[in-house]
């Protein structure tokens, strides 16, 4: 195949070269050349192998569509599946095919073609079944996996993308000649309005073909100008170019991926895309339409590609990819193509039509007479051959005869379609037009208007009518344009899905969908087999699958269908066209919310200490938690946990509690809404008290639980789980806004603005008065569950007296920014008492052993309060709070509920595990029932054996009883099922 | 994705409230004996209509304020937002602009995109 350059224009600059390689090959192009084009320009047509067969593949097409031509950029960190035939090259750009090995030329992967008659439709799922199941993961799955597919998977790169919103009252999509006239007409209207191309310029048809002589009386080129500058111009309407919508959501909110380094190398670390999103009132769609192909014997090969294509390489890319194409249609639309070649000297090598003489354009007939080119009508190619590329075809004439003619290019058109994507993602509905043989939109879900080919006005006769129609509701200026046509066809198709081979064989191939490697006898088999659903069809099948969506070949499929079931396209219907439109990257959709951004990392206001001294974090919720503290580079994570949880029972241990979730709670009502709120009753509390709170949901389940300091009947603070603290305060707004709007009540989160320490362990108190000595922390001045305000070398503090580990405890509540001041103070003074950091590992274990829940590990939103054996904090004699209806529901009264027990091993030398099942047989047998599960469960240094606290059905009455626990290696432990609590039971320690 | 119209702020984006479920379902009074069936509705029990649909929203990152909407479950369209001491709507005030979309079935859903 031999290309030939043609004219400069004003999109391609012949004296600006550019150097490029393509599979190591350097090659030269001109600036505004695609890969494809400037491929073309060095007569390479062979760009890739195809997904299943590993057939030799070409450029098909000229633009969005395209199936075949997909290459891999290793100059922009190895994208993969990127279409040729729109990414514009730079000088240095590195191109190489894919799904080739080891080289394009000798593809080992093509042995697949001589074993196709086995890869046909549904054959993963038939063909690979034996003879045992191991076979599929080990063996076939890998391989087929390894032959098969796209490109290779990207490098990492810090690709950049920005979102940004848009609000307009208009959006166009589309710059063509319709999209330009609407963007027109509403021109100093009151409307904004956004302008969307995909391509770098402005001008659809005008530039991609010739089909329109003069508009206005002037040159197209001329007319296109002015208009795009009176766009630019005005006030009102925004313009976007290298702007493709992907996605027609709901309530009119489009995507819009810009891509910001067209013709140059995108760089690290700069914003290479922007992703638009757009709400808009109204969406005019005027993207156009798509040529569709014809099935044969070999209509993939390289060197045959849809006419309107080879007219935009002529037109706008200044080439044409061969001088002498054979044209192969069934319709009008690539008349403009013949009149194209001869307009730049070239001629078709012979024109063959499908429809009969009558059917064709006398001013058609009129070019190809004077130019002699020979013409076919009422015939059909029934095959392509060649090797790696076209070299002849084999037609079939008016009289049946068969001719053989020599030819290096191709170039097919089976029809348009309106390009009904988009429409569809709208959730508009598509009507088949019989004369026409295409879908079409018809009633539009939301408010959309097509125009132009988009609409299915595939003739420019009403122009100006439809359009000043569709606008009519804006009340704009009315449009009166003058249409010159040089080739003066009526879109007159005539049904042509597929033509059947001359010589039938195992290996002849009509493909139906090229991305995917679907053959039309796919289709029939699939058909035959019962696939008859158009929707299962595609998936057994696999047409239309692909990254193009099968864009230039899916109706024809429905076409072939519909003539195999004998119905009407209607009933076959047609599959659903998904978002995107086309391929978007992750990095575009996930924006600037990726790395550092994707989840913000919460630290407490001593964060730094803790990394300065051997902290292991633990992520909890957002936030990061030392979980233990390395005294040194060996220890392991289980020397660290007992050595910090047996410091705490001997001496005392500092935690850093400031990530639990703290709700200030004031107003004239704050005592009843507290009380509604929680299950405790809190009117006789004193004030300066603190009490344990358990909060339920409506359901009567454990939601959350936490300390609450009643300042006084006006003014709590309210402490939350770490993780629930947004919940609850949550829960609080909802119900003081919904419920309860007649209590007089604020609540405000100081999480953030307070840190808490907790500082507890037998010599806790002598390490107070040394830190705090204006502070008297005796028994008698300072008791249990209570609480003080201080001022501290001038910082407000707050000291609540009590503990999560079951020894003599105090909580420090400081100002963020004096915390680690008053942190490090108290390392000091407590180092002679042997106070040391412990992590919440070690909390967790200290807890456990005094049987204190944590709610989502010892629950499950399944729980009540009652399961876990503290009904003695529900205030009975209150009237109402949440959930309190539900503790009395026929399901919380029920006698088999999983209650909160303790576990210890009978045997203490007996390991135990988290999540492992309570059983009552020692042998398992499936199926086992269960009684429950073990919810925590460690090592404790200071019983010397493994103990855990369990939910098991009927708990309370089994204290005392024993089981079995099931273990990870498939055998049992004995178990003894005892109270939940295992340390200190009479809280001596605690009140000490 | 909708834009909600925040009765305290004005009209934003969808990302910013959180959906709250059936609108003007009351909670039982608590100082009154309260029958099992009663109970049960008001924690278990919401409707689930296709179409016109009172609705509770929460402005969650913004004024963190409650208020209803009416919204027609098979556009997604919300037809009008109220604070909660406003009056609610009449449903007859608006049309269901399309029953079902698609001409799906009224009952279920169906992924229909040819007119039949
Ligand atoms: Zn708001």
């Amino acid at each position: 195949m031999k290309s030939i350059n043609l004219k400069e224009n004003q999109f391609i600059q012949f004296h600006q070269k550019i150097s490029f390689k393509f599979d190591g090959v350097k090659y030269f192009g001109y600036k505004g050349d695609t890969i494809a084009s400037a491929l073309l320009r060095n007569n390479i047509n062979l760009v890739g192998r195809s997904f299943k067969y590993h057939r030799p593949r070409g450029i098909y097409t000229c633009g969005i569509e395209e199936p075949n031509a997909l290459v891999q950029i290793i100059s922009e960190y190895s994208e993969p599946n990127t279409r040729a035939t729109i990414k514009k090259i730079y000088e240095g750009m590195e191109i190489e095919s894919q799904n080739r090995w080891p080289s394009l030329e000798n593809d080992f992967g093509s042995i697949n073609n001589l074993f196709s008659p086995i890869f046909s439709a549904g054959f993963y799922y038939k063909t690979f079944m034996g003879p045992h199941k191991k076979f599929w993961k080990n063996l076939y799955e890998p391989l087929i996996r390894r032959a098969a597919g796209l490109g290779k998977p990207p490098k990492d790169f810090k690709g950049i993308s920005n979102h940004i919103h848009h609000n307009v009252d208009v959006t166009i999509i589309g710059g063509g000649l319709n999209g330009l006239l609407a963007a027109k007409s509403f021109i100093n209207s009151n409307y904004d309005v956004l302008l969307i191309e995909f391509e770098e310029q402005l001008g659809g048809i005008i530039n991609n073909s010739n089909k329109i002589s003069l508009i206005d009386n002037k040159e197209p080129k001329d007319w296109l100008k002015e208009t795009i500058q009176e766009i630019e111009e005005s006030k009102n309407v925004k313009i976007l170019k290298n702007t493709l919508v992907t996605t027609y959501n709901y309530i009119n909110h489009l995507i819009a991926i810009e891509d910001r380094f067209v013709g140059s190398k995108p760089i690290e670390g700069k914003v290479n895309s922007t992703l638009h999103k757009i709400r808009t009132d109204h969406t005019i769609l005027c993207n156009g339409h798509i040529e569709r192909f014809l099935s044969f014997q070999n209509n993939d090969l390289p060197g045959i590609m849809l006419s309107s294509s080879f007219e935009k390489y002529i037109c706008r890319y200044g080439i044409a990819p061969s001088k002498e194409p054979v044209i192969f249609s069934n319709n009008s639309n690539s008349n403009s193509l013949v009149y194209s070649l001869i307009k730049a000297g070239l001629k078709p090598k012979a024109y063959i039509d499908s429809r009969s003489g009558e059917k064709i354009e006398p001013n058609l007939f009129d070019l190809i007479r004077k130019n002699d080119v020979p013409l076919y009508t009422n015939s059909q190619i029934k095959g392509a051959f060649g090797s790696k590329k076209i070299e002849k075809i084999l037609i079939e004439d008016s009289s049946g005869a068969l001719n053989e003619i020599k030819c290096d290019q191709l170039c097919l058109s089976g029809g348009i379609n309106p390009d009904v994507h988009l429409f569809t993602q709208s959730k508009g509905l598509l009507d088949w037009d019989e004369k026409d043989l295409t879908y079409k939109p018809s009633k539009p879900f939301q408010p959309t208007i097509t125009l132009g080919s988009a609409s299915g006005q595939f003739n420019f006769d009403h122009l100006n009518s439809d359009i000043n129609d569709k606008l009519k509701n804006f009340k704009i200026k009315k449009l009166d344009v003058k249409l010159e046509l040089n080739t003066n066809a009526k879109y007159n198709i005539e049904k042509l899905w597929e033509v059947s081979p001359q010589k039938k064989s195992l290996w002849t191939k009509s493909f139906i969908d090229l991305q995917n490697d679907v053959t039309t006898k796919d289709i029939r088999q699939a058909i035959t087999e019962g696939f008859d659903r158009i929707e299962h069809l595609k998936r057994y099948t696999t047409n239309s699958m692909g990254t193009d969506q099968g864009k230039i070949s899916s109706i024809n499929a429905l076409g072939i269908v519909s003539d195999l079931l004998d119905k009407k396209v209607n009933e076959v219907g047609t599959t659903i066209y998904r978002p995107p439109y086309a391929p978007l990257s992750f990095s575009a959709i996930a924006g600037r919310n990726c790395y550092e951004f994707y989840d913000p990392e919460r630290k407490s206001p001593i964060h730094n200490w803790h990394l300065n001294n051997g902290a292991i974090f633990e992520d909890v919720g957002q936030w990061k938690r030392p979980w233990y503290f390395q005294i040194n580079k060996d220890e392991t994570m289980h020397e660290a946990v007992q050595r910090e949880s047996k410091n705490v029972r001997e001496n005392a241990g500092i935690l850093d509690g400031s990530t639990l979730g703290k709700i200030e709670i004031k107003g004239e009502d704050a005592l009843e809404f507290m009380n509604l709120i929680y299950t405790n009753s809190f009117t006789k509390m004193k004030q300066g008290s603190a009490r344990y709170a358990l909060m339920l949901g409506e359901d009567g389940m454990v939601k959350d639980d936490g300390i609450i300091c009643k300042i006084s009947d006006q003014h709590f603070i309210a402490t939350t789980t770490t993780g629930g603290a947004a919940t609850v305060l949550g829960c609080m707004e909802e119900y003081a806004q919904t419920e309860w709007p007649n209590l007089k009540v604020f609540m405000n989160s100081i999480t953030e603005q307070y840190a808490t320490f907790n500082i507890s362990g037998p010599k806790t108190r002598e390490i107070m008065k040394k830190a705090f000595p204006d502070i008297n922390f005796s028994n008698e001045e300072f008791p249990f569950m209570t609480f003080q305000f201080h001022e501290f070398n001038g910082v407000p503090i707050r000291i609540l007296r009590a503990s999560f580990t079951g020894e003599l405890g105090y909580e420090i509540y400081i100002p963020s920014n004096s915390a680690l001041k008053i942190w490090e103070g108290i390392q000091s003074f407590g180092k002679e008492f042997g106070l040391a950091p412990y992590g919440t590992e070690a909390m967790h274990l200290l807890r456990a052993e005094k049987g204190y829940i944590i709610v989502g590990q010892d629950t499950d939103g399944s729980i009540t309060p009652i399961d876990l054996g503290l009904s003695w904090m529900i205030g009975k004699s209150k009237k109402d709070f949440l959930g309190k209806r539900s503790l009395t529901r026929s399901d919380t009264v029920r006698e088999d509920r999983k209650q909160l027990v303790g576990i210890v091993p009978s045997n203490k030398e007996d390991k135990l595990e988290e999540g492992q099942h309570i059983i009552l047989e020692k042998e398992i047998k499936s199926p086992v029932p269960m009684l429950g599960h073990i919810t925590s469960c460690y090592h404790s240094s200071t019983l010397g054996h493994d103990f855990a606290l369990a939910v098991i059905k009927n708990g309370h009455s089994m204290i005392g009883t024993k089981a079995y626990a099931s273990t990870s290696s498939m055998s049992t432990t004995g178990v003894d099922i005892v109270k939940p609590v295992f340390y200190d039971e009479d809280n001596k320690r605690l009140v000490s | 994705m909708l834009i909600i119209n925040c009765p305290y702020c004005g009209p934003r984006d969808q990302s910013e409230f959180s959906n709250g479920g059936e609108a003007h379902v009351k909670r039982p009074d608590g100082s009154k004996e309260i029958g099992d069936r009663e109970w049960g509705e008001y924690v278990f029990i919401r409707a689930n209509p296709k179409g016109l649909f009172y609705e509770r929203w929460v402005h969650t990152h913004g004024c963190r304020k409650w208020f209803n909407c009416v919204r027609d479950t098979s556009t997604d369209k919300i037809l009008v937002t109220y604070k909660l001491d406003e009056k609610k709507p009449n449903l007859n005030n608006f049309k269901s602009v399309v029953k079902t979309p698609s001409g799906e079935p009224e009952v279920g859903s169906g992924n229909f995109t040819v007119e039949k």
